[in-house]
Order: C-alpha cells, then structure tokens, then sequence
C-alpha cells in the first residue's frame, strides 16, 4: 500500500507538478517579457503633446527641442520656455496650450512621465551615437508617427549589444558603419 | 639579477615603515601574513545597525511586495522628468560649467575654478590665469567644496535663551544687534576678524567704523609671519619681506622652515622649488633642511640635520663665524663665540655635511637661499637676512611684486589691551567675524573668561564652534561657494570671488550682516546687497586705477569671467640693508635645557578651521601617516628617556598649564623635543570634528616661550592611560625574509643620485630580472592605451593628489575605527618608506594606485568576471556584477583594491554623509558604491568616457593629451603625468620611455601602465 503511494506520487504527481510548475515559470516569462523591459509603455502625459503633429507634419528638426542630444549624454527634455517660443503665438486658445501657459507663468515645474530609462550603473551617451550618425528612430522608434509616445524597443544590456554586435544588419543607412565597443567600461564605470 | 645590486642606489640596506617592521615584532610579523588585519572581516557591530532585525525586514518586504502587486499597473513606473521652466542658457544637461572665483580658507586667497554640474559645484581646482596660483591650489582647497554641503551647517540664526541656542529671525536679531551697537554709550565694539585680503570687505568695516566709532577691528591668524617681518623691517626698513624665486636657487637652506608643507605660500613655493628638480633639462637644486621634526620639507631634503628650535641661532652664526673665517663673508657681525665644529659635537650633527653645506653657500653666492621658518625668533631672521645679503643671495628676492597688506594682523599686545578691556567691562559688543577666537586665541588671555564680562557677543559662522557656544547670537553665512567678494594679496593684480550656488539655508554674507547693521534699518537686507556694494566699491575705486580700455559693465563681467584682473601698482622693491641692525645679534651662545616644545600647524586642519571636514581629518599626515588624531612627536632616544612608547598618554607641562596627549615615536625627530600640531581636540564644532584629537591650544601662549610656538623646559609626564592612534600605513608590510634587500630584490623603491646619472643616464638599466611568465598570451594593443608617469623626484607626498582623487570619485569617509581595520578607501595612498636608522632615516615616497596592470593578476582570479581588461589597457572594475569575494584584491601585489565592508555612508557618524544635502556633493559621472563591492582606481574613466564622446562630436579619434586625470590637475609639481603610450608625439611618451623609469615589482611580469621615474637625491658623491 505505502509503496504504491509514494510510486504514485513519484510517477504521476511529481512530473505533473513540476510541468505545471515550469510552464507556467516560461509562459510567464515570454507573456510578460516586453511588461517587463517596458516595451510597449505608453504613459498619459501631463500635457498631450504629439510627437507626429510637432516632428511628423511640422517636420520640427528633434534637436530643436532636445537640443543636448549632439553635445551630452543626455538629449534633454525642453524648458516650458521652449515651448513657449512658439505657443506664446501658435494655438494660444487650445486647451493644452493654456495648460502650458499656466505652467509656465507660474513657474510650476512640469513632470513628464519618463518613458525610456536605462539602470542607474549604465552611462549611455547620446551625443555618441547621434555623432555617429545614428538616427533617433532606430532606438525610439516611428517617433514622428506616434501621437503619445511610447517605448518601442526593450533597452535591456543584450538589446544594446545585439546592435553593438550586429551594427552592418541593424544600422544600413550608415556608410562603413563599426562594430560597437563591447568592453565593460563603455557603459559601466 | 647578479650586478644590479652595484647599479641601483640603494641610500641604505634596509626599508621599513614603522618600528615594529625594523625591530621585528613578532605579533606585528605574524598579522603581516595575513591579508586583510585582525578583525577586518568580523562580523559588524549590531549596536551600530539600523534597528530593524532581519525578520522585521522580510516582513516588511513581504508586505510591500503584497502593497505593491495589487497596487501596480501593468507596466513599472519610471518616475518623472522634470524640465527647467526657463532654461539658464549656459547649462547644458550633463555638461560641467566652470566659474572662476576665490578660495576663502585661508589668506593665501588663491585662484579657484569651481565646476558646476546642473547649477551644483561638484569640483575645485585651481584657475590656471591666476599669477600666483598657477591652476594648483592646496589640498584643504580642494576639500572645501564638503564643507558647502556640510549638513552641519547652521542653517538659520540663532539666540541665546537660557543656558541653550534657539533658533531666531534674522530681523529679530538683527533689531537687537543694532540696539546694542547704536546703545553702546563710551564701551569698545570689537570685531575679531580673520585676516582680511579683500579691499572691499575693508571697506564694509571702514563704514562700520564710521557708522559706530566706539569700534576697533582686530585681525588674528594663530600661525603667521609677523617674526618674519619684524625682522624684515628691522633689516630693511619695511614690513614687504620679499617673494623667493625658489626656481632660480641652485642651494635651499631651510632652518626649520616647512616652506613647501605649511604657511600660507605652499602652493607657490612648491611649485616654483620643484621647477628645479627637473630630470627633462637635468636641473637639480639641492636642499638642507636643519629641522626639529621631520617635517614634509625634510622629507625631501637632499640634506637633512637635526636639530632644536631653540639651537636654531646658534647655528646661523656659527655658519656666519664659518664663512667668516673662510673670507666668503667680510663686512658683519661678531660671531667668534659660535662655531660648527663645536655644534656638531654638541648635537651630533654630521660634520660632512655641514662641510658640504658651508662650502655650497660660499661656491653659490647668489645662487643659494636660506630660508628660516615662521616660528623661529627675530634674530634667527635678522641672521638670515643679514647672511642672505652678505652672500649676496638677495638676487633670489622678487622684487617685481610686493606684498599688499589690505589691513595689518593685530599685534599679541593689541590683543592683551582688548582682554583687559573686556575684563574691566569696557567692551560692550564683540563680533567674531567669522573668526574662533576662544579656540585660537593663546590660553594665557583667558578669552573665554573675559568674555563674560561683555554684554553682546555675536558669532558669525557657518559651523557652531567654540566661540558660538560661549555667544549671545550665533548668525549663519554663506559659504565660499554662496558669496561674493574680492581679493588683494600682491602687487599686479586683484581677484574676485562669485557665488556660484543660491544660498542653500536660511544664511547671509557675512559683510551683508555689517552693511545691514549699519544700515540700521533692518528690512533693508536684501540678497544683493553686498553684491551692489562690491561692484559700487570696484567702480567707485579700483575700476579707475586700472586703466581700463573698457567700460565698467564689460570690464566686471570679464574680469568675473577671468577670476583675476591685472593691476599696474608696482613693487615697492628692497630697500638697502640697515647694518645698525647687528646690534641685535648677540655674540653669546643661548644655552638651553630641558625639553622644547613645538606648536605647529596641522597639515590637514591648519589651525582648525578644517576639522568639521571627513576628507581631511582621514587623510592621513603626510610622514606619521596617522588619522584623525594630533600627537606629541618624539624621537626614539627621548621616548626611551622617558620610557614612553606609541600611544602612551603623557601630561605636557608648560607655564602651569597641561596638556595630555598621546605620544608618537617619529623617526628623525631631534631628542629632547617634542612636536604637537594643532587644529585638533575641537569642541562643539561639528559632529566630525568632535572627539578627534586633543586640543595644543592649551599650551599656546602669547609670552613666555621663545616664540609663541616654540617654548623651552617643559615638564614631561608619563600617565598610566594609553590611547589608540590609527596610522593609516602599517597594514601592507613585508615580512622579515623579504625585507632584508628590499629595494634591489623587489624594485619598489629605486633611487640613485644625480652625479651618478649625469654621468650615467642609463644608470637603473641593465637589470635583468628574472620574469615570470605569463600565463595569458600578449594582447595587441592598436588604439590609444592609457598610461600614467609619476616623477617620484617631483612628488612631495603632500596628499593634494589623494584629496582630488576622492571629490572626483566619490570616496566615502569611513572614520577612524574603521581606518584601523585598515577598512578605509582611498583609491590613492602615497607610501612613505624610512631606510637607514631608526634616529635618522631616509625617505622615500610613492604615490600608488592601481598600475592598470596588462597581465593583471586581479583579473585571472574573478569567479564572476567582474574585473576585465579593456582594448585602451584599462583594467575595469564593473561593480553591478561584484559579488564581494575579495579575491582580486588577496591578488593584487600593489594593495590597491579597496572592499566597501559597509555602506561607509550609512555607518559613518551615524549616516552623516547619507543626509540629502550631501547627494549634491556626487559627481554625476561615478557610480556611489554600495556595500560589498571591490573598487579601486579607473584612471578617471568617466573623463576619458567624457573626452571620447567630444572627440566623437569633433569628428576625430582620442588623443592621449585629450584627458587628464584628477590627481594629475590637483598636482601642483606636476609629478604626474597622463597620456597615449603609443603616442610618440606627445609629452607624456617621454616620461613613459624615460632612461630612470620603472615599474614596481618588474619582475612579476604584469606590465604594469604606470611607470615611476627614480629619484635622485643631490648629494655628494663620497655619501652616494
């Protein structure tokens, strides 16, 4: 009798419950892979602002705005006062733009809700790779379509090595295009 | 590996660093064997921990992870960027800004460039325009920028109530300052300044003046020069004693004189001595230091003699009497009671060298200087002055600038008058203007007391100090980096000083405190206030002394850009040598017995006013290498005299008044005297401050010694107590078996002499060693490799280089228990090796860090490949992946890894430096560790990171003379060197590829990419 339990439970149970256990540990990890790189995460903004109405139909250079991008590691989100340059003339009455105005006569400090970020211990460059000649979409994707931005790709180490690795594939619109550097101390230090 | 012992120098058989090494302690021997010290790894003291026990903790996270799964969105938050409003057009995101300005610690006033990250300073170094400092400033400059962000600081003003200090309103203590000041009937106002160097912080205290005549200004500094130049006056006529032109001295005599370690022109005079000890041109000087304690001048003289402060006049004049008698000398004073030969025997001093040096200064006249230091009396000077002329040497004076006194320091007797005042109650207001006279002050005024008897005291201060314990007000300023102002210390130019940070607490400038005050009305303060009258005064005065082609607004924004604005005032130039004045030097030997006792000047708190500062007070003295604590220097025969040891407790008497302090047995010290720097032993002066050392201000009088600073026949007296003083440099020795032919066997230390190299250059080569081989195959490397060169004949070991390197990098103040696990994190530590005799050593330094080695044996040992080589030869440490084995560091045969066995930032002093404020003091570019990961030197990768990424954007590829490193800036020798190995065209390729370069430990084949250049001593060949 005692046997045949434990042969039961050896048999039957045991596979059983380590399958379940497994597939659910995989399935979960592939479902939420793109939850958890952050792929896909399109956050609502303090104030509607359309990357494809300013970049796409405007066809507004990006460096007017995050005019760091070429000189710093980071590309920096605008001052309100940018913003301003247009909007104390341009679409004054729109409800956002009094938002805006709001924001910025009152000096009230503007939290955008940060969409891409790398871990604290990776010092990624943009001024590097802008420099290169490496363009905003091939990161952030169809930017001058997206009417809210979101994020487009995983910014994960193994995304940032894939095309360290594999630049000729990834990057074909640069002439005689170089494998990135892949020791620790171009991102870490 | 059989000649090489002939072809190295070796200035003694044997290298030790402490006693227990050269008399081979056994439990010493036994500790070395081990990696890390006793006690290292032991478990941490819970008592000290955060109170939350393990199981509270995954309670907590048990439940916070609960919180946060139900309360989470699909996606994890990533927090919120916050834009400026209106963008200040010089900022740029992740861009340093640089502002030139002034350092305020002392009255040296040096040029700054303060850099600035998103509108916070993050970095001093020295402005390169500047005449005097030349883009060097001293160590405690470069560790000023923690005292911005001290969160000891007062944060709003303060008025006494009861025996306690409770905060205030700026505009009520303002109303009851000023009723006080315009109610002070027939009383004195006294305001205790520092030294003042700015003309327009004189001009505040003119109005004051005007505005309340019943005031005197009194200015003190506990260490100046006011011997100096009394005898200079005597000598010349006027107060202007001159610059040196230490570059052009072939010969330095230094009687006591620790010119290139303490005193208010270090950083020049460092500069300027080490242009000639130059291995490019082959430039050597040579320097005879005749000192007490061996001093960090002594440590780099070529020559060094022992003796007695108070032996000091006997000395000149017998070298007086000697070039006397040999006809170098003619027309002077009677010295036939004083003779060398007589000295020599009396105080064992080597005859040959005082051969050598009496024969240098008579074949150099003109070409040799003799300098005596500040704390020697007025004939010692007069002598030196008198001797300086007769050789002719007064060519090494200056005379194209001049000193400019903007107000003279108030003379003892002043100060004694204003005591006796206070006393007799005829004093009504005393202001400390940002001054800490009841810790500086000597303790024979009694000020404390005296203070008493005065109504109003107010302090103005940054930090609580002794005197704003004993105040009625206690009123916060700005910092350095808050204020503005200006400053004139020398003919040919003026500096300025501008705020570059909004003023983080509730605190005012110092001058805005007097102009409101004497304003009277006090609404009137505004922010600008003393701003308005800075430029009011500059347009008003100094804009049209200058001459300027430009109108004023452009003028001052340029001259705020610059940091330095050039003057024509002119030197006043010497005048004739008064020989009236040999008078004063008496033909009679001074006779004195019994024990001398020495005041000096702290190297890393100066007279105090650094001690709130972690950086500092961990920064170990450059000779005894002890932290965090003062101590009573002694020689080794006087320690058996007294038959005291390390850190016994003795009881110092001088004057009825005592001391207890632990001694310290320093190699090289004279016998029969005893050294105690000061600066130490504070009271209510900051939560880091407190409790480190012992105050040897109470043994400093204005009467009855030599000096000040120098008294004789003290009274020594051993107690039973003992005390723990934490040397910083015990840990890392070598074990007996290796010690024996340490220099020539494992080449760490090569030295030689600079006959033997100009007759050789190639001196140090021809030394095979036996290589290890290596067990990696070689690595090519095409690009940039990265290498460093310190010319060990220029490095000084005065911890500029170590300071840098820890406001570059983030290093955490560990405190003292811990730097006595040997836990402490410096990434750079300069060796200090003693060879020869225990009562007279040699010494050698060595600045370490991490060699960057190619076969780094760090690397082959990383179970999780945390340490790695990169393709420009730098060995990376990559903290995220460290898992805290130690490993690497157990394989490093340089000790230069450094294990973060706490969050030092939590556990020091109570997580002092985990409070908000000290955030802003990070610099942005180096990862703050945590606990449990390796670190150690990365070249300042985050700079060279900086400098590809401009290369980049330049459309060019790196340049080894694109990227310096911090210790390389803040050298002020210029020691150290930084570039492209490969590189052939650059400045750094000849130090790397220098004849006298070496590396450490060669023969262990790890290729290390930091070559040491060997010093060479300028002795004479029959001491070789």
């Amino acid at each position: 009798m005692k046997a045949s339990l434990l042969d039961y439970i050896l048999r039957n149970r045991l596979p059983v419950t380590i399958f379940v256990a497994a597939a659910s540990f995989i399935i979960t990890f592939f479902a939420s892979r793109a939850e958890r790189d952050g792929v896909g995460y399109t956050p609502d903004q303090p104030i509607n602002y359309s990357h494809r109405l300013h970049a796409g139909e405007m066809q507004i250079d990006c460096q007017y705005c995050h005019v760091a991008v070429e000189k710093s590691r980071y590309a920096m989100v605008p001052a309100v006062a940018t913003c301003m340059n247009c909007h104390t003339i341009a679409k004054k009455d729109s409800p956002e733009i009094i938002k805006l105005t709001e924001y910025y006569n009152n000096g009230k400090t503007l939290k955008w809700k940060r969409i891409h970020k790398v871990p604290d211990y990776a010092y990624f460059n943009h001024s590097v790779h802008v420099n290169k000649g490496i363009e905003c979409e091939s990161c952030h994707g169809e930017i001058k379509q997206m009417e809210k931005v979101g994020q487009m790709n995983s910014f994960t180490m193994r995304s940032c090595l894939s095309c360290h690795r594999n630049s000729h594939e990834r990057l074909p619109y640069i002439d005689d295009v170089q494998r990135g550097p892949e020791y620790c101390y171009t991102c870490h230090r | 590996m059989s000649d090489h012992k002939n072809d190295i120098q070796n200035p003694a058989p044997n290298y030790w660093r402490s006693f227990e090494e050269l008399y081979s302690d056994q439990k010493f021997l036994a500790e070395k064997n081990n990696e890390f010290k006793e006690g290292a790894s032991d478990a941490p003291n819970t008592d000290k921990m955060s109170p939350i026990s393990r199981r509270k903790f995954l309670a907590l996270l048990g439940a916070s992870a609960a919180v946060a799964g139900t309360a989470c969105s699909d996606y994890q938050d990533k927090g919120e960027i916050v834009p400026y409003n209106n963008k200040p057009e010089e900022i740029t995101i992740g861009k340093a800004n640089y502002y030139a300005s002034t350092c305020t610690g002392c009255s040296s006033a040096c040029g700054i460039l303060i850099k600035t990250r998103e509108g916070r300073p993050i970095k001093i170094d020295g402005n390169p325009d500047h005449p005097v400092s030349k883009g060097k400033i001293c160590s405690q400059g470069q560790a000023s920028i923690m005292g911005l962000y001290d969160p000891d600081r007062l944060k709003s003003p303060k008025r006494k109530i009861g025996n306690g200090l409770d905060d205030a309103d700026w505009q009520e203590v303002d109303k009851e300052i000023v009723l006080a000041l315009s109610t002070i009937g027939s009383r004195e106002i006294a305001i205790i300044t520092k030294e003042i160097v700015s003309p327009t912080q004189n001009e505040v205290l003119k109005d004051f003046i005007k505005e309340y005549p019943a005031t005197k200004v009194y200015s003190f500094e506990q260490f100046n020069e006011s011997i100096r130049k009394n005898a200079w006056q005597k000598c010349y006529g006027s107060s202007d004693f001159p610059f040196i032109k230490w570059n052009e001295a072939e010969v330095v005599v230094s009687l006591d004189a620790d010119f290139l370690g303490t005193g208010s022109h270090r950083v020049e005079n460092t500069r300027l001595f080490t242009e000639r000890k130059n291995i490019m041109n082959k430039k050597f000087n040579r320097l005879y230091s005749i000192e007490s304690n061996l001093s960090l001048t002594g440590m780099n003289s070529d020559y060094r003699l022992m003796l007695r402060p108070d032996v000091q006049y006997s000395f000149v004049m017998a070298v007086i009497n000697e070039l006397q008698k040999k006809n170098v000398i003619t027309n002077s004073v009677n010295a036939s009671a004083f003779s060398l030969s007589k000295l020599a025997g009396d105080f064992g001093l080597s005859e040959k060298i005082l051969n050598h040096l009496v024969n240098d200064l008579s074949k150099k006249k003109g070409k040799a200087i003799i300098y005596a230091g500040d704390h020697l009396p007025e004939n010692v000077h007069i002598a030196v002055n008198l001797l300086n002329e007769e050789l002719g040497n007064s060519e090494l004076y200056d005379t194209e600038h001049s000193t400019v006194n903007v107000r003279n320091l108030s003379s003892l007797n002043e100060f004694k008058n204003l005591i006796d005042k206070m006393k007799a109650g005829n004093v009504g207001v005393v202001i400390h203007f940002d001054t800490n006279p009841v810790y500086n002050l000597p303790a024979d005024f009694n000020y404390a007391e005296a203070l008493q008897n005065v109504d109003e005291v107010v302090t103005l201060t940054e930090v609580e100090n002794e005197s704003s314990g004993l105040s009625n007000h206690v009123l916060p300023i700005h910092n350095n980096f808050e204020a503005w102002g200006d400053s004139k210390t020398r003919t040919g130019f003026y500096a300025l000083q501008q705020p570059v940070i909004a003023p983080l607490y509730s605190t005012r400038q110092k001058e805005s405190i007097l102009l409101t005050w004497i304003n009277g009305d006090t609404t009137s303060y505004k922010e600008t206030i003393f701003h308005e009258y800075l430029m009011a005064n500059w347009e008003n005065s100094i804009y049209p002394t200058l001459n300027s082609k430009l109108a004023f607004n452009p003028f001052w924004y340029g001259a705020l850009h610059d940091g330095v604005v050039r003057s024509n005032d002119i030197s006043n130039g010497i005048e004739d040598f008064n020989y009236s004045v040999i008078m004063e030097l008496k033909n009679a030997q001074v006779k004195s017995d019994g024990i001398t006792i020495q005041i000096k000047e702290s190297y890393s708190l100066r007279d105090g006013r650094f001690a709130n500062n972690g950086w500092l007070q961990e920064s170990p003295h450059p000779v005894s290498k002890v932290t965090w604590d003062n101590y009573a220097a002694i020689s080794t025969t006087t320690a058996k005299q007294l038959s005291v040891k390390n850190d016994d407790v003795i009881e110092i008497t001088v004057n009825n008044r005592t001391l207890e302090i632990p001694v310290f047995v320093q190699p090289g010290h004279v016998d029969n005297s005893i050294t105690i720097e000061t600066g130490y032993g504070r009271t209510n002066s900051g939560s880091v401050a407190e409790g480190a050392g012992f105050n040897a201000n109470t043994i400093f009088f204005s009467t009855g010694g030599l000096t000040p600073w120098v008294y004789e026949g003290a009274a020594i007296k051993k107690l039973s107590r003992t005390y723990n003083l934490v040397v910083a440099q015990t840990i890392y020795d070598f074990t007996e078996k290796d010690k024996k032919d340490l220099p020539q066997k494992r080449g760490i230390i090569r030295e030689g002499t600079v006959e033997q190299y100009l007759n050789n250059p190639h001196f140090l080569n021809g030394k095979e060693h036996k290589v290890l081989e290596s067990v990696n195959p070689p690595v090519p490397y095409d690009g940039v490799k990265w290498g460093m060169s310190i010319d060990l004949n220029k490095c000084l070991g005065c911890s500029e280089c170590f300071i840098a390197c820890n406001v570059e990098n983030n290093i955490p103040v560990v405190g003292k228990e811990e730097v006595d696990k040997g836990r402490e994190m410096h990434w750079l530590r300069i060796d200090r090796y003693y060879s020869g005799s225990a009562e007279d050593p040699k010494v050698s330094l060595q600045p370490m860090l991490c060699q960057h080695c190619d076969q780094a044996p760090c690397e082959v040992v990383c179970p999780v490949v945390a340490t790695t080589h990169s393709p420009d030869g730098l060995n990376q440490m990559i903290y995220n992946r460290c898992v805290g084995t130690r490993y690497c560091s157990n394989n490093c045969p340089y000790k230069v890894r450094r294990f973060n066995f706490f969050n030092f930032r939590d556990s020091f002093n109570d997580g002092y430096q985990e409070s908000p404020v000290f955030a802003l003091l990070h610099n942005p570019e180096v990862t703050v560790r945590s606990r449990g990961v390796m670190e150690k030197c990365t070249f300042c990768v985050q700079r060279i990171a900086e400098a590809r990424s401009d290369a980049t954007r330049e459309g060019r590829t790196i340049k080894g003379s694109d990227v310096t490193t911090a210790c390389q800036d803040a050298c002020v020798t210029n020691a150290i060197n930084f570039g492209d190995i490969n590189d052939a065209n650059e400045e750094f390729y000849k130090y790397r590829n220098h004849e006298l370069g070496y590396y450490v430990l060669e023969e262990l084949n790890v290729i290390p990419n930091v070559t040491y250049l060997a010093k060479l001593r300028n002795t004479h060949s029959e001491e070789a």
